[in-house]
């Protein structure tokens, strides 16, 4: 039993040198790491990919480290790829706050980093941020929304699903929908119910059950993300509410990203509008910054870009439903 | 009381080099030695692996982890059951000493948290901007620490609750009430004074460093030379014998769960130092690697059986392999696949050792 204990060991810790077998040249080739919290909606999926293929098409090599949502491990994994002298890393940090913490360590070691689509809460250390205009692409999506609430004659009782605010994505949302909100003061039966998600399909998914039992009325629904409409559809259909724009019981359902799911149900017919940020347009931005960063030598690049996106609706989608990448993606397939 | 405990004991026979194995199988240095062929082993490929900036990282990943893996080294000899709830705690501590230390709370974030106005204001908690700020808020870290480690104690010892219920119910309910205080915000604007505990130093050597083996070597002497430590070991190889010897075991079990909450806040302190916040998920995924490194340290999961030295060499085992699946640049999933399968093994090796020692003692 012990000598199969001893073989067991050496076989254990020879695991990782085959793995490595699969081949890694060290040379001269740019690196750059790219440390994600997780890939748990379409977008983060779509971003990795636009990310890694547009890096590996310009001959850069790409370390992955995927932080499985802990804020802590993604800062020891920063650290790491630092030691292996990476020059540059791009990251989808678990929230704002860790965003800054991560940043500061990449600024003491003289890496560059960018920063995708989830902004550091404050500009205190220096990135290349990447991010949506998420107030302007929200109050697009809501102001389709509001528009086709005033052809139906009567008041509407809004709900927002907010997001993470710890994520700026998530407070530039909330004020986007805010603001068609305060624009059209006649048109709401009450102030807007808050539904939290925290980014959580199963935290939606109680909050939501919850807001719809105590105000069954709720007849205009925007949701921060549209990762969480099968969440919306589980809790609408079995009450007869999930329907289509035009039915008497149809919820106005608005969404932001432009996912996939989001480009079905606007062809189906049961959302309104969604707000799209050009995801692979933002892959390329963060890219073209940090590569210029790298190539001038320029250890602490801080600039902030952004994607302005615009909304797409039931009344644009036939001529600009290519430009969403969810779209994109639903065609490719 | 001078107890005899069977890895104690060395044998006589002379070593030949049939004997090896199992002398090293056997030897409490064994996870050093894995621990340093594994490093050889390593090198060629990972030549950086012992860079400075490496084992920089490397120790400063080590060092909170010591923490909370010597307070599970307390639960575990005692009791055998691994004290679930150390995680929990660490979210918990972390929120409430931001909460008392934090120099800004943003209205659009906190104003719906129950703290709102009573204990949490825009301008901080009740501890900012005082000189106070950064001790008051470890204070209140360590006693949080305390009582729930009193709590989980007193469940198990007087009310006789399974140990494995009681802190499984507290992973969920401290984790909860982390969460509910800050309405699942992370709270920023910590003092710059507590924020030097994660990434200060005092000459070359940093403060988590000495914070960490203030701790370690406080648990070693607590553990190796001192009565309490005595009836730890006695009361974790047989309670009731040890209840017969007139060991007050009850206030043993107590005070074990109280280390292992007071060794939680200190990996609380340190981890949330080094983020610069309290985070009400902090430690959400670290219980596989704090009991991982238990048992590869060699800490008995049938109790009685572990020293402070043991986790040590746990840790650094833990961490290097860690650092050295993340230098491989192997997918997150393998990495886990990986360490689990060596906690796995490392089970196992468990039982032969406590075989092969047992054998070795009794024949």
């Amino acid at each position: 039993m012990k000598r199969l204990c001893f073989v067991f060991i050496i076989v254990l810790l020879a695991v990782p040198f085959a793995l490595m077998a699969n081949g890694q040249s060290e040379d001269a080739q740019t690196k750059i790491a790219f440390c994600f919290q997780d890939l748990e909606t379409e977008f983060w999926v779509a971003g990795h990919k636009a990310i890694t293929e547009t890096l590996r098409e310009a001959g850069v090599k790409v370390i992955e480290k995927n932080a499985n949502e802990d804020a802590n491990r993604q800062l020891e994994q920063v650290k790491d790829v630092i030691t292996q002298g990476v020059d540059g890393v791009i990251i989808i940090p678990q929230d704002g706050e860790s965003a800054v913490t991560i940043s500061k360590v990449c600024n003491e070691a003289g890496v560059p980093i960018g920063v995708f689509n989830r902004p550091p809460s404050d500009k205190s250390a220096d990135s290349v941020v990447v991010v949506a205009n998420n107030e302007v692409i929200a109050e697009s999506a809501v102001e389709h929304m509001a528009q086709e609430a005033k052809k139906l004659g009567r008041k509407v009782t809004p709900a927002i699903m907010v997001g993470d605010l710890g994520d700026p994505n998530a407070v530039g949302r909330r004020k986007g929908f805010y603001n068609v909100i305060e624009k059209y003061p006649e048109l709401w039966t009450q102030d807007p119910i808050e539904i939290p998600t925290k980014w959580d399909a199963n935290v939606a998914l109680a909050n939501l059950q919850s807001a719809i039992q105590a105000n069954p009325d709720i007849d205009f629904l925007f949701t921060s993300s549209d990762f969480l409409f099968p969440v919306i559809k589980s809790v609408l259909a079995p009450l007869g509410k999930w329907q289509k724009t035009g039915h008497e019981d149809h919820v106005l359902l608005g969404g932001l990203d432009g996912d996939k799911t989001a480009c079905e149900l606007l062809h189906q017919g049961y959302l309104d509008a969604t707000g799209v940020q050009d995801v692979f347009a933002e892959a390329e931005m963060i890219l073209d910054a940090l590569m210029k960063a790298i190539e001038n030598g320029n250890e602490t690049p801080n600039e902030w870009l952004y994607d302005e996106g615009f909304a797409l609706t039931q009344a644009n989608l036939e001529e600009r439903d290519m430009d969403m990448w969810g779209c994109i993606l639903r065609a490719e397939e | 009381m001078n107890l005899k405990l069977p890895w104690h004991s060395k044998s006589a026979e002379p070593y030949t080099l049939r004997d090896l194995p199992r002398r090293v199988l056997l030897s409490e240095y064994f996870v050093l030695y894995l621990t340093i062929v594994y490093v050889i082993l390593l090198l060629p490929f990972i030549p950086w692996l012992l860079n400075p900036m490496n084992i920089k990282n490397i120790l400063s990943n080590a060092w909170p982890l010591l923490a909370l893996a010597m307070g599970q080294t307390f639960v575990l000899i005692v009791i055998g059951v691994p004290d679930l709830s150390q995680t929990s705690i660490m979210a918990l501590t972390s929120v409430v000493g931001a909460v008392v230390m934090s120099n800004y709370f943003d209205p659009v974030l906190f104003s719906k948290s129950p703290l709102w106005g009573s204990l949490i204001a825009e301008n901080g908690g009740i501890f900012a901007g005082t000189s106070l700020a950064t001790l008051g808020g470890v204070v209140v870290m360590l006693s949080v620490g305390l009582l729930i480690g009193l709590f989980n104690g007193i469940s198990v010892a007087l009310f006789k609750m399974p140990p494995f219920m009681v802190t499984l119910v507290g992973w969920n309910l401290w984790a909860a009430i982390a969460t509910f205080l800050p309405k699942s915000e992370n709270i920023r604007h910590l003092p710059e004074g507590f924020v030097a505990i994660g990434s200060g130093n005092i000459g070359p050597i940093s403060i988590a460093m000495l914070v960490a083996l203030l701790l370690a070597v406080s648990g070693h002497f607590v553990l190796s030379k001192t009565l309490f430590g005595k009836r730890v070991y006695a009361t974790g190889l047989n309670p009731k014998a040890a209840k017969v010897c007139g060991i007050p075991t009850k206030r043993i079990i107590i005070a074990v769960y109280m280390v292992s909450g007071l060794c939680a806040a200190v990996g609380s302190i340190l981890y949330s130092a080094r983020l610069e916040m309290g985070r009400p998920t902090m430690g959400s995924t670290l219980l596989l690697d704090i009991i991982g490194a238990n048992i590869i340290a060699g800490i008995s999961l049938y109790g009685g059986k572990g020293k402070v030295s043991w986790t040590f060499f746990g840790v650094f085992f833990f961490i290097i392999l860690a650092n050295s699946l993340n230098h491989l640049n192997l997918p997150f999933y393998m990495i886990d696949i990986v360490k689990g399968s060596i906690i796995c093994l490392a089970a196992v090796l468990d039982v032969v050792r406590t075989r092969a020692s047992e054998r070795r003692v009794y024949t």
